[in-house]
């Protein structure tokens, strides 16, 4: 794929969750499965002690995506934390709307220990979505990088 | 010891300087303590671009500015600036001034919408032209004051209560640091609370609260409990002054409505109890009113233009 926003590299934090997508990108570590380089992990004992207001100031300190990540539904460790984690999903899209982030920079998925490749699959289309929308308007360096000519030209 | 005093009123409705003048027995002594140097607002004192003789906003060099109001213009903005220079100790002054306040939920839209719906567009009033000419260019949105220049203290509420306003004042002049409550409306509020889980459904206060007219407010179930938004959790406490009384809007028997602004620095209120009404199971899609829970923080880019 082209550069839409030439010499841009996404940013994602993912808060990923001690017993399922931590192993995963754990195993995809060790499995030598590639993922983009621009990913930041953040391990955390369950993705529902992932309090909203961290999402928000991981934006509002100029990350470009963010990634919470959990066991799938009915696996969680703790019985009902990615539940918990998607009800508070909706409420944190609901603000991030408000303050101007686009919808699809932050985003819920689930993925097993045993799911390296859903896991790097997962990290590589945040990367490639946030890629085409460009960079967070929060960013210091946003101002850096402008639509390729190529693209406004089509 | 005297303090000389500047104060300045950006954009707002000058409630904050009526809550200071209802401070009664304390401003005597305050009067005593302050030397006001410049209040347009109390005093006429002409400056440049409001109808002063000189070239440049002409404002006294004093101890402590104090500046209600949020910056909505360049007028505003160069008066904070200039301000800042002149004044030793700026006071955030008001929810407007530390967190945007209400002017700052202009910030969902864009200007062209308020010349449409408030200028051009008659409902009870004449249309009338865009009126670029008589008002200084706008900022591209609602700032809080401490967005564009340095604030050393802040004293929120929609007004403040003369109790806190006073005693800010107080501190500055013996050279303290005025203190904030640490504790959220909840703390202060004596409601009866019944625990959580009981409430499904959070409704909109188009029907009165249940309670008893001739019983304290101790007596009354929790707002919250009683399924109303109340903001009383993730707001600021300290609206009932010194003398330890429940809440002001709690005491009208009406849910807090969050004029204080977040409990911690930098928090955000609607996040805040989303967050907790969703935790605890009940569906926030359907509240009706839930962008009011940004009503008086609207500043530092909480509020934008609805992105596509």
């Amino acid at each position: 794929m082209s550069d839409i926003y030439p010499g841009f590299e996404p940013k994602i934090l993912a808060f990923t969750c001690n017993w399922c997508a931590y192993a995963a990108a754990d195993l995809a570590g060790t499995t030598r499965v590639q993922y983009p380089a621009g990913l930041r992990i953040i391990r955390v004992m369950c993705s529902a002690m992932v309090h909203p207001n961290l999402v928000i100031e991981a934006f509002e300190r100029g990350a470009d995506g963010v990634l919470l990540m959990g066991c799938h539904p009915g696996e969680c460790h703790y019985q009902d934390g990615n539940q918990k984690a998607k009800a508070r999903a909706v409420a944190i899209e609901e603000v991030l709307s408000l303050m101007g982030i686009e919808r699809g920079r932050f985003r819920l998925a689930w993925c097993s220990s045993a799911e390296a490749e859903v896991f790097a699959c997962l990290v590589r289309e945040t990367d490639e979505a946030l890629r085409a929308v460009g960079p967070s308007s929060r960013r210091k360096d946003a101002s850096k990088y402008s639509k390729s000519e190529l693209i406004l030209c089509l | 010891m005297s303090l000389t005093l500047c104060s300045e009123a950006l954009s707002g409705c000058s409630g904050c300087e009526m809550s200071l003048l209802n401070a009664g027995g304390p401003s005597l002594s305050l009067l005593a303590g302050f030397d006001i140097l410049h209040m347009p607002i109390l005093m006429d004192h002409k400056y440049f671009g409001v109808g002063g003789p000189t070239q440049q906003i002409d404002i006294p060099k004093a101890g402590v500015g104090l500046i209600s109001g949020g910056l909505r213009n360049e007028q505003q903005l160069r008066i904070a600036e200039k301000m800042r220079r002149q004044c030793d100790i700026i006071l955030a002054f008001g929810t407007c001034a530390a967190y945007g306040g209400i002017p700052a939920m202009m910030n969902l839209f864009e200007d062209e919408d308020l010349f449409r719906r408030y200028y051009r567009t008659a409902e009870g009033t004449d249309a009338a032209p865009d009126p670029l000419q008589v008002i200084p260019p706008f900022l591209e949105r609602t700032f809080a004051l401490d967005e564009k220049i340095g604030v050393d203290f802040v004293v929120p509420g929609c007004p403040p209560h003369p109790d806190s306003i006073a005693s800010a004042l107080e501190s500055i002049l013996e050279g303290k640091s005025p203190q904030l409550p640490l504790v959220s409306v909840c703390d202060s509020c004596p409601a009866k609370r019944e625990g959580k889980g009981s409430v499904q459904r959070i409704r909109r206060f188009v029907k009165n609260a249940r309670y008893q007219p001739d019983k304290p407010i101790s007596e009354m179930r929790c707002l919250l409990d009683q399924g109303f938004l109340c903001m009383g959790p993730v707001t600021l406490a300290g609206c009932a002054g010194m003398n330890g009384g429940p809440p002001r809007c709690i005491e009208a028997r009406v849910p807090c409505r969050g004029c204080h602004g977040p409990v911690r620095k930098g928090g955000n209120q609607i996040m805040d109890m989303l967050n907790a009404l969703v935790s605890n199971g009940i569906d926030t899609k359907n509240l009706a009113d839930r962008l009011s829970l940004l009503r008086f923080s609207g500043a530092h880019g909480r509020l934008n233009r609805r992105s596509v």
